[in-house]
């Protein structure tokens, strides 16, 4: 009765079908058009005769002698040391993640055990720094930068980027940590751990899924991060994203597109393979109210 | 080995009384209950044993050493949470071993000890399990072993067994009795279930509001309730309480006439427990309508109303009758107990 019941007319179905593959078309179509295109040059991909041309690559075969040629990731990767980049960004997330976690979890946990009320205050002031455009905090500290002769450095901002990530890294693994009842810390200690070990040995090993959760979202903000690192970094201290925009070019200077399409792919392809590996962890670490013994 | 006293030890949030002075010496290897109704302070006293929980006045000592300042890891005592806090990620065998670990037990005796505590609570087929593959009662048991397998000097239990359904916690609370028979060592025991007080104490301690009403063994707490909290918390069913008022060492109150008692006259709450009466033909010193029936097999519960009270009598288990049918029952002076009125606190002998 009731799988006859749940069974759904055929048009319902092909409707659900059909939906979902155009959702998914749409969401896929730039990054595979992205994807396509970095292996073409300028004037295929970019035609202004025909946009056909970026599918059937006539110029690139011209310049190149092959239909699909890696000039722009030679171009982006040697000849405009995008790999600095690359590591620089890597560095900065790195040190990002690791000083967000290291606050956020010890302050997370002593505010979701604490019972005064300031507590409270303290997070609600948190999310209203949170809700800040990043750009707003900018005007503030510039100056002082320059004054300090702090401008430039990859500590700098790895420093601002911890501050504007701090309140969101609180905010949700003190809501993850809310969700392990407080007996079991209790208990711990009563068993013979102190204070710590009892965070260490007993509460984070249940956290781990939140850590990892809250841990990823730092990382691309980190990662993804522009208004701070565009404003903050030197030339050579240049991250990803920056370095990206500074291959499209000013209104003085002429850039290289096909750098810029090809160090996208790049920046891209890391993150696809970083969700697709850690998916068991955001998803657990969405459910981890579950842990209740 | 371990005495626990208690001087004055009070608890206060701000203007909000927890615990107010309590006293106490609980002796070695005394299985001490704390009953009473929920916010009452019983669990609250519990921690500030365990040291989860600050006292805000008072001392508290184990064995002559006041602890107060002590870390709940520096106290030696064990507890049961009443949610069982067992630890997530580990299985059966590393949860029951967790409190050799952290406190540096040599490494050697592990095994040999997980094994001797498992096997006091029947789980030695569980223990590769992690908690969440194990029914509550199992859950139950892991929190029992994890607290006797370091052999401590205290044993804390909250309310182990609130979160069993009827049939399983009558069977934990005998596993638990002969335990605690077997292990010897001094328990304090939180609940708000006055039949495993009953049933597990040595002693009883009655709390309500924060304050101390009675302490005493069960049969002393049963048979002689200190005030009519007490009374009307003990037993099942409650004792029946009727106001009324005594003139010439008569207790009067509508449709009741109970004479020979030794109260100067005044208002007073006059009770007396459902089996200490018994349904006659006539000539009882209760005589009112039936209210309700209850047939409960061994039994026949037929209460009355007196005033705003409702007074229950067990009969015998042949006894029928009807609602509304009018029913005379006897209860003898001996076994009224008188309270005062005002103060609720017990009258006389």
């Amino acid at each position: 009765m009731s799988s006859k019941a749940q069974r759904q007319p055929a048009a319902i179905t092909l409707l659900v079908v059909a939906v979902l593959a155009t959702w998914m078309a749409l969401a896929a179509f730039p990054f595979l058009w992205t994807l396509w295109g970095s292996f073409k040059v300028e004037g295929d991909f970019f035609s202004k005769a025909d946009w056909f041309n970026a599918l059937t690559g006539t110029l690139t075969v011209a310049e190149t002698g092959g239909r699909f040629t890696g000039n722009g990731y030679y171009g982006a990767w040697v000849q405009e040391e995008f790999w600095r980049a690359a590591l620089n960004s890597l560095i900065v997330c790195f040190f990002v993640v690791t000083i967000s976690l290291t606050l956020g979890t010890l302050g997370g946990y002593a505010l979701a055990r604490s019972t005064y009320r300031y507590a409270f205050w303290f997070l609600l002031a948190a999310l209203i720094f949170r809700a800040m455009p990043p750009i707003t905090l900018v005007s503030g500290y510039l100056p002082v930068f320059f004054q300090w002769n702090l401008w430039g450095h990859t500590a700098t901002t790895i420093i601002v980027l911890v501050a504007i990530n701090q309140p969101f890294t609180l905010w949700m693994l003190h809501s993850f940590f809310k969700n392990i009842p407080a007996e079991l810390d209790e208990s711990a200690m009563v068993d013979g751990c102190t204070r710590f070990q009892a965070f260490r040995n007993v509460i984070i090993p249940v956290m781990w899924p939140g850590v990892i959760t809250t841990g990823l979202f730092s990382f691309l903000l980190a990662y993804n991060d522009f208004a701070v690192t565009a404003m903050l970094l030197s030339k050579e201290n240049q991250t990803m994203i920056p370095k990206v925009a500074s291959f499209l070019g000013t209104t003085q200077t002429k850039g290289n597109v096909m750098f810029a399409v090809a160090s996208v792919v790049s920046v891209t392809a890391p993150l696809f393979l970083m969700i697709m590996f850690f998916q068991r962890q955001i998803v657990g670490g969405l459910t981890a109210g579950a842990v209740k013994g | 080995m371990a005495e626990i006293q208690l001087k004055n030890v009070s608890k206060r949030w701000g203007s909000f009384v927890g615990v107010d002075n309590f006293d106490l010496t609980i002796a070695d290897r005394e299985f001490l209950v704390l009953l009473g109704p929920s916010g009452c302070g019983k669990t609250t006293t519990m921690r500030m044993i365990a040291g989860l929980e600050d006292a805000t006045g008072g001392d508290i000592l184990i064995d002559g050493s006041r602890v107060n300042d002590l870390e709940p890891k520096d106290r030696d005592v064990a507890m049961v949470f009443q949610s069982y806090a067992l630890y997530p990620n580990m299985n059966v065998y590393e949860n029951i071993r967790f409190p050799l670990k952290v406190r540096r037990v040599d490494p050697g005796t592990h095994d040999e000890k997980v094994r001797r505590a498992s096997a006091m609570v029947e789980l030695d087929d569980f223990l590769h399990r992690k908690p969440a593959e194990l029914s509550g009662g199992q859950r139950q048991r892991v929190a029992l072993a994890r607290a006797i397998v370091r052999e401590p000097n205290v044993f804390l239990m909250d309310e182990p067994l609130s979160n069993l359904d009827a049939k399983l916690r009558v069977s934990t609370r005998a596993q638990i009795k002969n335990l605690s028979h077997e292990l010897a060592v001094t328990t304090i025991y939180v609940t708000h279930d006055q039949i495993e007080a009953m049933t597990l104490a040595d002693r009883v301690v009655v709390m309500k509001n924060g304050v101390v009403q009675q302490i005493g063994s069960p049969t002393e707490i049963y048979d002689r309730p200190a005030n009519a909290f007490v009374a009307s918390f003990i037993g099942n069913p409650a004792m029946n309480l009727v106001e009324g008022e005594v003139a010439d060492g008569t207790f009067h109150a509508p449709n009741v006439s109970i004479p020979g008692l030794s109260a100067a006259d005044g208002k007073v709450v006059l009770g007396f427990r459902a089996e200490d009466a018994n349904v006659v033909q006539n000539g009882g010193q209760i005589n009112a309508p039936i209210y309700t029936m209850e047939l409960l097999g061994d039994a026949t519960m037929v209460s009355v109303r007196i005033g705003g009270a409702l007074v229950s009598v067990k009969a015998d288990k042949t006894f029928r009758a009807e609602i509304d049918d009018p029913v005379s029952i006897e209860v003898h002076q001996g076994h009224c107990h008188l309270f005062d009125a005002e103060t609720g606190a017990r009258i006389g002998g």
